[in-house]
């Protein structure tokens, strides 16, 4: 096999890697940011359910998580496809850690700012979607892009759930070609190349709703 | 009819009483200027009356409707109260426009042209057009004082809540802040202005109202209350104010 057919696998699993990647970061960040509103919008009965949920999804490893999802709910009938499970599973352990990178965001947004908004007449929603999500979203930059590169280092396990991501494909191709150590070079170069352009993409947002006032990365 | 009827407030912490039956009256048209000793309790008078602490007795009539009842819409009350914070609380993320726009697209659903345009009114009324697009951490204090109460006069509130307006400024800026005061009520602006500010007191209004031990001690003019009131620990307070900051 020429090197050019085996880079085009590489490439074909890159976009998976990218699709996965994506998904669970969209997960994590409604989840994420869910949690925060949740916790912002009802009181402690609610908080400490939602404590319980990332202090849980942060303890268990997301590979155990992804088969209980993938070959443990088809017992209870359900059958979420590989990639909905690795949503279900990296997607919402994202969401646990992106909560806590709010929480500590969201602790730097100055008091003063959120009760001027409710003293004028702003209802508790309103003021988390005008004020405090805004500037929690500016602040929690640096442990966003953090988060983001986790996900991506875990995209790997979307293999065992059979998701031909780049690991599956080169590990397929390790074992017929043998070139081994180019594949594997060439894996390490794709998965540079995806972590840079993710920093490029947040960069990219930050600038365009960056504000004087708000020390980010 | 007063605009603001306020009848034996108390309002506790953890059992320790903060106000103990406070009762004054605020007229429209008219501003008052509240003082006190640190601690006595101004803020807490000012944030009960918005409800954004729960009174725990006495009442408050405004415009003759009791608002210290449960059943009151209490965001519907604070949209009729402005409220110029001492630290400002300018959205830091968010222009000088935006900041007075605000208020007026959320809850007075104006579209973004029609906010944008009452906002440039007031904030021609406070001189600081100009400076619109600027983030407030480009504004100077006195300026973010400004930008601040333009944001409360664009919602047309029926009585402007000032706390320790010029605490934070230096006395060229609080002078200014007094001329913007005077400005608002030779235009029959209803204030109330909690304040450390002896000078700034004298400068605003004739009606003084001195708060101690949870109580109204005095009412009266900043001069009276200096120079001739029976109580000397008043007019000690209003002869050595920084002693008792
Ligand atoms: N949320 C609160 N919980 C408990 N105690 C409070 C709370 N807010 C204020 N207090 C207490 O109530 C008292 C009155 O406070 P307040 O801030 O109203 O005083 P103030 O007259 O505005 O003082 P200053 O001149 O320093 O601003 C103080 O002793 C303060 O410690
Ligand atoms: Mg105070």
């Amino acid at each position: 096999m020429r090197f050019s057919g085996i880079l085009a696998l590489l490439l074909e699993g890159a976009g998976y890697t990218l699709l996965v990647t994506v998904s669970c970061v969209i997960t994590g960040l409604v989840t994420g940011l869910g949690i925060v509103a949740l916790r912002r919008l009802f009181g402690k009965g609610v908080a400490r359910l939602l404590a319980l949920y990332t202090y849980v999804f942060r303890g268990i490893p997301v590979l155990v998580l992804l088969f209980i999802v993938f070959f443990g709910l088809p017992g209870l009938g359900i059958r979420p496809s590989p990639l909905v499970s690795m949503m279900l599973s990296l997607g919402l352990v994202c969401g646990a850690y992106l909560a806590e990178v709010f929480r500590g965001a969201l602790d730097a947004v100055d008091p003063h700012e959120i009760i001027a908004a409710e003293v004028m007449g702003l209802s508790r929603l309103q003021v988390i979607l005008s004020i405090e999500f805004p500037q929690m979203l500016r602040l929690a930059v640096p442990g966003m892009l953090n988060e983001f590169t986790t996900v991506l280092k875990y995209s790997p396990f979307g293999y065992t759930v059979g998701i031909p991501e780049i690991t599956k494909q080169a590990m397929a191709l390790a074992s017929t070609t043998l070139r081994g150590i180019e594949i594997y070079t060439a894996v390490g170069v794709l998965y540079f190349g995806i972590y840079q352009l993710l920093c490029l993409l947040m960069r990219m947002i930050e600038r365009k709703f960056r504000v004087p006032g708000f020390a980010t990365q | 009819m007063a605009l603001l009827e306020i009848k034996d407030l108390v309002k506790r912490f953890d059992g320790r009483t903060v106000l103990n039956g406070v009762t004054f009256e605020l007229n429209e048209g008219q501003t008052k200027v509240i003082m006190g000793p640190s601690g006595c309790g101004k803020s807490t008078l000012l944030r009960c009356l918005n409800r954004l602490l729960e009174p725990d007795g006495g009442q408050i009539f405004f415009r003759g409707e009791d608002v210290a009842l449960p059943d009151t819409d209490i965001r519907q009350h604070r949209q009729r109260i402005g409220f110029v914070f001492q630290q400002f609380a300018l959205y830091r993320h968010l222009t000088v426009l935006e900041n007075i726009t605000l208020g007026l697209r959320k809850l007075r659903r104006l579209s973004t042209a029609a906010a944008d345009k009452k906002a440039a009114y007031q904030l021609e009324r406070m001189e600081m057009g100009a400076h619109r697009l600027k983030y407030p951490a480009h504004l100077s204090v006195g300026q973010k004082q400004r930008v601040a109460i333009a944001r409360a006069l664009a919602m047309d509130p029926a009585v402007l809540f000032f706390d320790e307006p010029t605490s934070a400024l230096d006395p060229l800026m609080s002078l200014e802040v007094a001329a913007v005061i005077n400005q608002l009520r030779s235009e029959n602006v209803t204030m109330l202005c909690v304040t450390h500010d002896v000078s700034l007191a004298r400068h605003v209004t004739d009606r003084v109202i001195f708060l101690d031990d949870g109580q109204v001690k005095a009412e009266d003019s900043a001069e009276q209350l200096l120079t001739t009131h029976a109580d000397p620990r008043i007019r000690q307070f209003f002869g050595q104010p920084a002693a008792l900051k």
